[in-house]
């Protein structure tokens, strides 16, 4: 028992420390010395207007081009590296100032978005892999599939000529993932804006574009409609500034032009030790909220675990409740709840920290409930009765007879919450959360290599959690034996 | 002044009545064996004295104190009423001294060194000073009984309730823990006790009750009432059971 007590404390003290730190530097960073720092949501896989390079810095046309914005225009700003999906919601719930995420201006968009000027000129191609050659126009496309990627010009464009050429579509959230289905003969063909095809072919991304693109939209520069006005009028004048002296074209030739850098070639052993360090750093992320959130799961689990074992009828029901709305609701549709619809519905930012922890945490307490009134109602009535029956309070009775019991028959299923929270985590990459999942995702939208990253992935996540199992196990052998 | 006081006590489970309005009284040093066919409410008379179960009418008085009264501490009352139950209910996660000393420790009424002293005498007195350190898990079920009974006595009862305390043991055990009752019954101790066991009731009772159908059908001394029973069904039931 004293083992136990010296654990929990360590643990908690530990989390303090940690759950402390982010609040702590982000209140700090919200009121910099000089001005406003705009929060700017962006896509994390979308090269070669944003991507991470191999040092782990965000780069692309949209990254150099808001740089070079923000020092024209003397203004600071941070880089939200949400996900294409994530950003225009997170916008829309004005969970961050503006958007720059190669978006084409639509006329649906601008009844929720202000857009600034237009600051590139894209259209939509089609791409096959790099070996087909049956494929060559939307003709030959009747009776197949082709993959898109959902929110993009590409997925419009597809949608409108679906019927009159006879195929179907399959919608991605992610580029690579697009291509991957290209690759794999899934699909067919893909839709996609032709910078982003190109370069992606100059990647060797394993496709080749077969048509010319099609007149298309322009990308621009978005802000929530009738907000942050000014930072809009510092985009455009920052952009006519860069038209005019050069450095606009210096950008844009960087990843697309004659010159635009080719990929380093890397063997698949050098790219699995390259990419090492930021799915490690990932995995600490990944422990880390899964650490935190099971500390609170806990906390709940033991506040709503005990109301419905008690007596009160309104505690139970209140429990009962609790259990049934938070283990209903898919972790994914929660993540999303919080982190987009709260905010919105109710004008605040909430941090993407606090979304996290409590989407995980809401989801494991409510299991966590069950499973410690299961391991209470699994103790013979007789003990409570003996205990009582000696004169001692509930109270008593409960910690000393009921629990140390309960305990022990909960405990294997404490370790099935622990890991199935944290393989729960990658759950929370749709919002952005850069944990293990996402760190992947990130370099493959880079390298283009899914099955070396994925495999990585997967062996760094079977390590964990074989260990935790371990660890665990000990830990219940050792409790067992009193 | 009787110690315990029941007057028209009712317990129903829902629209189910189990106890149908009793009326008893016990005295002081008084040894009362409650008998009956099962399902006739013996278990559940017994638990509405130390408030185990909720009674839905009535009153028990033990000691003077109301125990449904609000301002009476039912923890307090509890203290002073041992209870043995059918299936020993020993705690698995303590040792057979533990078992015994937890009580007394945890409620403040004895030091370490007293409650470990009063423990080792109880444990010599139901004969079971070599297993003080033996964890419940690895007792027969007279032993699990006679370290309950211990456990009970631990907090140095006026009152002792006894819930079928050889129904669930092998034949052959249960004769050590009849002892270990008969001498308490000898001490002094008030007893009440649910059983089945007619042949130790006839030689330990002061009194004999007879319940059935949530009723006390008949009550005297052994003598009556296994002598010469007077109810049909008191009758009925015993010549059943003697038989057997």
């Amino acid at each position: 028992m004293k083992k136990m007590r010296t654990f929990f404390i360590i643990m908690s003290l530990l989390l303090l420390s940690i759950s402390g730190m982010p609040y702590l530097t982000a209140s700090s960073a919200a009121e910099p010395a000089s001005g406003k720092t705009y929060q700017i949501g962006t896509d994390v896989t979308f090269a070669p207007f944003e991507f991470q390079d191999a040092n782990g810095n965000f780069v692309g046309i949209d990254m150099d081009l808001m740089e070079a914005i923000a020092k024209d225009q003397d203004f600071k700003f941070e880089i939200k590296p949400l996900g294409f999906n994530a950003a225009v919601q997170a916008l829309e719930s004005r969970q961050v100032d503006g958007v720059i995420a190669g978006m084409s201006i639509t006329d649906e968009r601008k009844q929720k978005f202000d857009f600034s000027e237009p600051y590139y000129k894209s259209g939509v191609v089609m791409a096959v892999r790099e070996d087909q050659t049956k494929v060559k126009e939307y003709g030959d496309l009747k009776g197949k599939k082709v993959a898109v990627k959902t929110g993009t010009e590409g997925y419009t464009f597809a949608q409108s000529i679906a019927s009159k050429y006879g195929f179907t579509i399959v919608p991605f959230d992610e580029s690579v993932q697009m291509y991957d289905d290209v690759k794999t003969g899934n699909s067919i063909a893909c839709f996609d804006d032709f910078p982003v095809l190109a370069y992606g072919v100059k990647q060797k991304n394993g496709l080749k574009i077969v048509t010319k693109m099609e007149e298309g939209g322009s990308y621009g520069f978005a802000v929530s409609k009738g907000q942050n006005k000014e930072l809009l009028e510092k985009f455009n004048a920052g952009l006519a500034n860069l038209h005019a002296n050069g450095e606009y074209e210096r950008i844009t030739d960087k990843y697309t032009g004659v010159n635009a850098e080719e990929p380093a070639k890397q063997s698949r052993l050098g790219l699995m030790v390259n990419s090492l360090p930021p799915l490690l750093k990932g995995l600490g992320k990944t422990l880390l909220y899964t650490i935190i959130s099971l500390f609170f799961a806990f906390i709940l689990g033991l506040i709503f675990g005990f109301m419905k074992v008690g007596q009160n009828k309104w505690l139970r029901s209140i429990a009962t409740v609790f259990v049934d709305l938070f283990r209903g609701i898919p972790l994914i549709v929660l993540a999303f709840f919080i982190y987009f619809g709260i905010p919105q519905a109710f004008g605040f930012k909430m941090p993407l920290f606090l979304a996290a922890v409590l989407t995980l945490s809401l989801n494991a307490g409510a299991y966590v409930t069950e499973i410690i009134r299961g391991g209470i109602q699994s103790i013979d009535r007789g003990q409570m009765e003996a205990a009582r029956s000696l004169g001692l309070p509930y109270r008593k009775a409960m910690i000393k007879i009921i629990i140390p019991q309960a305990v022990r028959i909960m405990i294997p299923s404490f370790i099935n919450q622990l890991v199935i929270t944290l393989k729960d985590t990658s759950i929370l990459s749709v919002i952005g959360l850069v944990e293990l999942t996402q760190s992947g995702k990130i370099i493959i939208a880079r390298t283009f290599e899914s099955f070396i990253i994925w495999a990585e992935v997967a062996i760094l996540y079977l390590i964990v959690i074989t260990i935790l199992t371990k660890i665990s196990n000990r830990l219940e052998r050792k409790m067992s034996n009193g | 002044m009787g110690k315990i006081r029941v007057e028209a006590l009712k317990k129903s489970y829902g629209a189910n009545e189990v106890l149908k309005g009793i009326d008893l009284e016990v005295k002081e040093g008084e040894v009362v064996c409650v008998i009956g066919p099962s399902g006739s409410g013996k278990s559940t008379f017994l638990r509405c004295i130390n408030r185990l179960e909720d009674m839905t009418a009535g009153t028990v008085i033990v000691d003077d104190r109301d125990i449904n009264d609000p301002k009476t501490n039912i923890n307090k009352v509890r203290e002073n009423i041992g209870m043995v139950f059918q299936h020993f209910n020993l705690f698995p996660h303590f040792n057979v001294l533990k078992n015994i000393m937890f009580a007394p420790l945890e409620l403040g009424k004895q030091s370490e060194k007293e409650a470990r002293a009063t423990a080792l005498r109880l444990l010599e007195q139901v004969g079971l000073s070599d297993k003080a350190d033996a964890f419940p898990s690895q007792l027969s079920g007279g032993q699990k009984q006679r370290v309950a009974i211990a456990r009970a006595l631990a907090m140095n009862p006026d009152i002792m309730l006894f819930d079928e305390p050889t129904s669930a043991l092998d034949p052959e055990m249960v004769g050590e823990v009849l002892g270990v009752m008969n001498d308490l019954a000898r001490e002094g101790m008030t007893m009440m006790i649910v059983t089945h066991e007619m042949g130790f009731a006839r030689e330990v009772a002061d009194r004999v009750i007879f319940m059935d159908g949530g009723y006390i059908v008949e009550e005297g001394s052994p003598d009556q009432v296994f002598g010469s029973p007077k109810h049909e069904r008191t009758i009925s039931f015993l010549e059943k059971v003697l038989k057997a």
